[in-house]
């Protein structure tokens, strides 16, 4: 059902929104990016729960925290932090395509996953990762 | 005489009575430009980035030509049209940036009308050329 998978997608919204403002004090050289991802996920936040709301859905709240994949204490954890975050949207977003025949929500759902995938390979630039691009945005294995 | 010349080919249809060819699977469209992509890649030698780009674009096509053949699998075992190999522009590396924007631009219109199982596929591939785009940026 496709509001589940707009719940999910939410969720990886709260916890990319959390893991930018967490990752704000390690990335002082990347302040205006950071700033930027954070907005993105912000907005995005904001129209995936009215989308929630017009579908008689209650959005899921923000959990307290959110445990990156691995810890984070200077600024290489902390690149790694935003793309496994912007890599877990992609992924979300991918699942809402699967599941919905709704086309304004497969608009939404295709700019979620494009951007996302798009910050992600920025953050891969930055940290100097080989090869910096996804092939597959939103798959495991991509 | 324009209707004379219009229905000459049309008699000719009718006599014959072909089935009507299914159309085309959009999937094909996108599967040949992800192999012209690979194709222009290989050859920027000189730019850091285009092997990686040429491989991304060669999985592409790989798994959307595996999901045009699930659907409809080909009557023969003949490979699909080899890419053929289109004179080198003037400036590749400008050639290879655009190509990439008119991907993601025609996966990205794809995804709205596709079934939903093929839709996450088709995504994946418009925000993987968007990735590529990225890199060359």
């Amino acid at each position: 059902m496709n509001v589940d998978a707009v719940q999910t997608a939410l969720g990886t919204e709260h916890a990319a929104l959390w893991t930018y403002g967490m990752v704000s004090a390690f990335l002082g050289d990347q302040a205006a990016a950071v700033a930027e991802g954070a907005n993105a996920h912000r907005a995005r936040r904001d129209t995936t729960e009215r989308w929630l709301r017009d579908h008689a859905a209650t959005p899921t709240p923000p959990a307290a925290a959110y445990l990156p994949p691995a810890p984070v204490s200077d600024g290489p954890s902390a690149l790694a932090a935003l793309i496994a975050v912007e890599q877990d949207t992609c992924a979300a977003w991918r699942g809402v395509l699967e599941r919905t025949d709704d086309p304004a929500l497969r608009t939404s759902a295709l700019e979620s996953l494009t951007t996302a995938a798009v910050r992600a390979t920025r953050w891969r630039k930055i940290a100097g990762s080989n090869p910096a691009s996804i092939t597959m945005p939103g798959v495991a294995s991509g | 005489m324009l209707f004379a010349v219009a229905a000459a080919p049309l008699a000719v249809a009718c006599t014959t009575e072909p089935p009507p060819p299914p159309p085309p699977d959009p999937l094909s469209a996108l599967a040949a430009q992800a192999r012209a992509d690979a194709a222009l890649a290989k050859t920027l030698t000189a730019v850091p980035a285009a092997a990686e780009i040429a491989r991304a674009r060669e999985t592409h096509a790989t798994l959307l030509q595996a999901e045009v053949d699930r659907e409809r699998p080909p009557l023969s075992s003949t490979a699909p049209p080899a890419p053929t190999t289109p004179p080198t522009p003037p400036d590749p590396l400008a050639a290879l940036r655009t190509s990439l924007d008119e991907s993601v631009r025609d996966a990205s219109a794809a995804v709205t009308s596709l079934p939903a199982y093929r839709a996450g596929l088709v995504g994946s591939v418009a925000a993987g050329c968007a990735s590529l785009r990225e890199v060359l940026a």
